[in-house]
């Protein structure tokens, strides 16, 4: 209820700063930056009180207080926030790859690999079968030859097979799990994060020679995919030595080093056109195994990032356009069922595969099922290439994603919570493993 | 290579080196830690080598807003009432008239100044004299810190200028912060524009309640992770809006600061949230508040000097005629203002808001007074305090403690 009082004095406050201000020198950003942490956060505590993951209180925060509905937060405002969504990105990149021991990869590696190969390739194929059946409900798609329809089926998969890293990270952070789901969950989604830009660029390369581009921007090339990549791996990894030996020599003001490192790492992935998630994920992941004091580097990462993580979710939730969703969900809610069962089945097939006996074998397909930042920014490439029919697939995209964004999570901690890996203060039947690793400051972001 | 990563690659490079030269000179020379991000901002800005370009510096405005509001909130979690209690209570007095009188004295001096040396109506200058004026009374607590740290003493002496640096502090901001609402333009899009008076409510109602707001905000809230997103949530909302209504953020940050450490259980854990961030986001401001620098196509130099004179003998003055007027003089020493020479962090804070709000060719000659001031007064103000101490150090908790309780001759709890 305090919460509740809160929000609305908030909102009260905001009505009355409005008429008092004028733009200039980017203050309504942080207005809405400050409004939006503490109202998404508000939001954010009334989901745990009802055994919600927080980030889907951020979310639907970000969704009321948005520009589609209650538009306490102005298109503007949000506009001026990306800067804070593309820091958010980079953190949790680096974060995530701060995760991963090398000790666990050499192990566990193989048994991922497998999981997450099968589960791609059987949700790929039934997404695209699903898509190209239904393709007489699909406007663009209605008329088209069969070849162009299965070759938009394949781009649509390509990007609807995409896993949340954000979410993942976001949720065990929240909920400090540390077990075998967690870190098999973990494993697949920052696995699949490279396969699926590999997926989605080979995928719209084979397209092209179908369905030529309508735009201009799309030509990919072999050469060019894998440099993202490599390139990625490359940069990443000095930037992750050069982490290394900061810790080592200066070792200090590491709050104000960690979002800089974050800053840098954005900027210095796109000057070299490689992939950001993947440029930072290498950083941390050789920053964490080289160096010593890793440690202390993502605990200050984790405290600069909290703030950055609510209002990140709370965009991304501003961002959803319910206008333009709701007369999509009779198409996406079965596209969202098959998209959830394939995942289902290709990571049972997997475990299977990789002769995994714990309870990961059950539950990590519920790891899976969110999507976010990755996926829109690929469907913004399809739409950029096929400015007709890509910009329609990026609609249905984005309410699969809108819908994903809020099921996954809620998902994922159940899976968690099933699987006796919750912290106690999270609700957990019993208590959990060390929160060695997975703590973003201590406590939920 | 693009200038971006140019850009970044400069300043990772030079806060590195930055940072190991400062740790040797403050180790060596007892020089405060600051001027050299100044001086880092001023070799990147677009003055000297422009890899930080003018549309980059205001792209970080809402930074340097953040980071306005970060200082004020500092300030203000000071303020903690049953800790004051415990202070006795000339040394209120000595640290408000010394305050009061020296923002007075520049204030006066620097109008006169202003006035003839740029041939200006009175009327033109008294915004940007009584600015000066802030400027002046803000006294740093780095070097008091620094001596206290190196002499493993925190004795009355330091403890009488810790006292007067967050007077100084609380006077300067108010002076600014109000300064900025009365003299306020009128918003383009309300029916009637607010008066100055209301300004000044709405000023200090921004902070208020704020505090009130957050209070309820944070509720019993002790872990300092979970305070860290209410706590930076609360400062950007209450600096963005501040901002938003050219007003500035350091008046309402104060007294959300003042007021969540007054009342809130968690006001250890505050301090030590806000603590924590103060030194990243202070060296950010400095970096940018030294690329944001231009050297003014008016004069600057006259008053430059002038102010640096004036606040110098003003400090000095004010803090000994403080002393005579309460009696403690003998014990603090005639020349106990010298302590109070410092300047840092909110002197830069204040001339940078005031510089970015009115972004003037005067709010540049006192944004420019500022950073010489700083630049200054980091080189020496550690040793002034630490020959203080040792010349006076013991002296004033005698005095002190007779004026508070003449007759038990025992201090406050």
């Amino acid at each position: 209820m305090r919460r509740l009082v809160i929000l609305v004095l908030l909102l009260a406050a905001m009505r009355l700063i409005l008429p008092l201000g004028a733009e200039g020198q980017g203050s309504e950003a942080l207005l809405s930056f400050g409004f939006l942490i503490l109202a998404a956060y508000t939001v954010g505590e009334v989901a745990a009180a009802v055994r919600l993951p927080k980030i889907v209180g951020y979310l639907v925060g970000g969704l009321l207080l948005g520009p589609h509905v209650l538009g306490a937060i102005s298109a503007n405002g949000t506009e001026q926030l990306t800067p804070v969504s593309q820091l958010a990105v980079a953190l949790i990149a680096f974060l995530a790859g701060a995760e991963l021991r090398w000790g666990e990869v050499r192990d566990r590696g193989v048994t991922l690999l497998k999981m997450m190969s099968t589960e791609l390739v059987v949700t790929f194929v039934a997404l695209v079968g699903l898509l190209y059946g239904l393709r007489g409900l699909i406007p663009p798609l209605a008329g088209a030859p069969p070849v162009e329809a299965l070759a938009f089926a394949l781009l649509f998969a390509s990007i609807a097979v995409v896993h949340s890293p954000a979410v993942t990270m976001a949720l065990l952070t929240e909920t400090r799990a540390h077990g075998p789901v967690a870190r098999t969950t973990l494993g697949v989604v920052l696995l699949a994060d490279v396969a699926v830009v590999l997926l989605f660029s080979a995928t719209l390369a084979i397209v092209q020679g179908f369905a030529p581009p309508e735009g201009g921007s799309a030509v990919v090339g072999v050469g060019m995919v894998l440099w993202e990549i490599g390139g990625a791996l490359v940069v990443g990894a000095l930037l992750g030595g050069a982490v290394a030996l900061y810790l080592r020599y200066v070792g200090r003001e590491l709050i104000l080093f960690a979002v800089l490192l974050a800053f840098f790492g954005l900027e210095i992935a796109r000057l070299a056109h490689v992939e950001v998630l993947l440029t930072l994920l290498t950083a941390g992941f050789v920053a964490e195994n080289t160096s010593s004091r890793g440690d202390e580097l993502r605990h200050a990462m984790e405290r600069s990032a909290a703030p950055i993580f609510v209002v990140f979710f709370a965009l991304s939730g501003a961002k959803i356009d319910i206008a333009a969703v709701a007369p999509l969900l009779p198409l996406v809610i079965p596209i969202a069922l098959v998209r959830g069962s394939a995942i289902w089945m290709g990571t049972r097939l997997g475990a299977a595969w990789a002769g995994v006996a714990g309870p990961e074998r059950k539950l990590a397909w519920m790891g899976l099922v969110s999507q976010a930042g990755v996926a829109i920014g690929l469907s913004a490439i399809l739409a950029d290439a096929y400015p007709g029919r890509g910009a329609y697939l990026q609609g249905l995209l984005l309410a699969l994603i809108a819908v994903n964004e809020t099921v996954g999570p809620v998902l994922f901690r159940r899976a968690l919570s099933k699987g006796g890996e919750l912290a106690p203060e999270n609700g957990a039947p019993e208590p959990a493993p060390a929160p060695a690793a997975a703590v973003v400051a201590g406590e939920p972001v | 290579m693009s200038a971006g990563l140019v850009l970044i690659l400069v300043v990772v490079g030079a806060y590195v080196a930055a940072h190991l030269a400062s740790e040797w000179l403050a180790r060596r020379y007892l020089i405060v830690s600051g001027a050299e991000y100044l001086l880092l901002g001023i070799l990147l800005g677009p003055q000297v080598s422009g890899m930080i370009t003018p549309s980059t510096v205001g792209g970080f405005a809402p930074f340097m807003t953040l980071a306005f509001g970060w200082i004020g909130a500092l300030v203000g979690a000071q303020f903690r009432l049953p800790e004051l209690m415990r202070i006795p209570r000339v040394m209120y007095r000595v640290a408000w008239l010394e305050a009061v009188f020296s923002l007075a004295a520049v204030a006066g001096i620097m109008a006169a100044t202003l006035s003839w040396w740029f041939v200006l109506e009175p009327a033109a200058v008294v915004r940007p004299a009584i600015v000066l004026g802030a400027i002046a009374v803000a006294s740093a607590p780095a070097g008091i810190a620094l001596t206290s740290r190196s002499m493993g003493q925190s004795g009355p002496m330091i403890r009488q200028l810790s006292v007067a640096t967050a007077i100084d502090a609380v006077v300067a901001i108010t002076t600014f912060g109000v300064l900025l609402a009365v003299t306020h333009s009128e918003p383009l899009s309300t029916v009637r524009p607010p008066t100055a008076t209301e300004w000044v409510v709405v000023s200090i109602a921004v902070g208020l309640l704020g505090g009130i707001l957050f209070h309820l905000f944070l509720g019993p809230e002790r872990k300092v992770d979970r305070l860290f997103i209410a706590l930076a949530g609360a400062l950007i909302l209450t600096s963005g809006a501040a901002a938003y209504m050219r007003l500035s953020p350091l008046l309402p940050a104060m007294l959300v600061g003042a007021v969540l450490v007054n009342t809130s259980h968690s006001h250890v854990e505050i301090r030590q949230v806000l603590g924590k961030v103060e030194r990243p986001l202070y060296f950010v401001l400095l970096i940018f508040a030294g690329a944001a620098w231009q050297p003014s196509s008016r004069g600057w130099l006259v008053p430059v000097a002038v102010l640096l004179l004036a606040r110098t003998v003003a400090k000095l003055g004010a803090a000994r005629f403080a002393a005579r007027w309460t009696g403690v003089l003998p014990a603090l020493g005639a020349g106990w203002g010298m302590g109070l020479l410092g300047h840092g962090g909110l002197a830069i804070a204040i001339a940078l808001n005031y510089h970015l709000h009115e972004g003037s060719a005067l709010s540049n000659v006192v944004f420019t007074a500022a950073i010489v001031s700083v630049f200054l007064s980091d080189v020496f103000s550690a040793r002034v305090v630490r020959s203080l101490v040792r010349a006076y150090g013991g002296r004033v908790a005698g005095a002190a403690r007779r004026l508070a309780h003449p007759r038990t001759g025992q201090g406050a709890p």
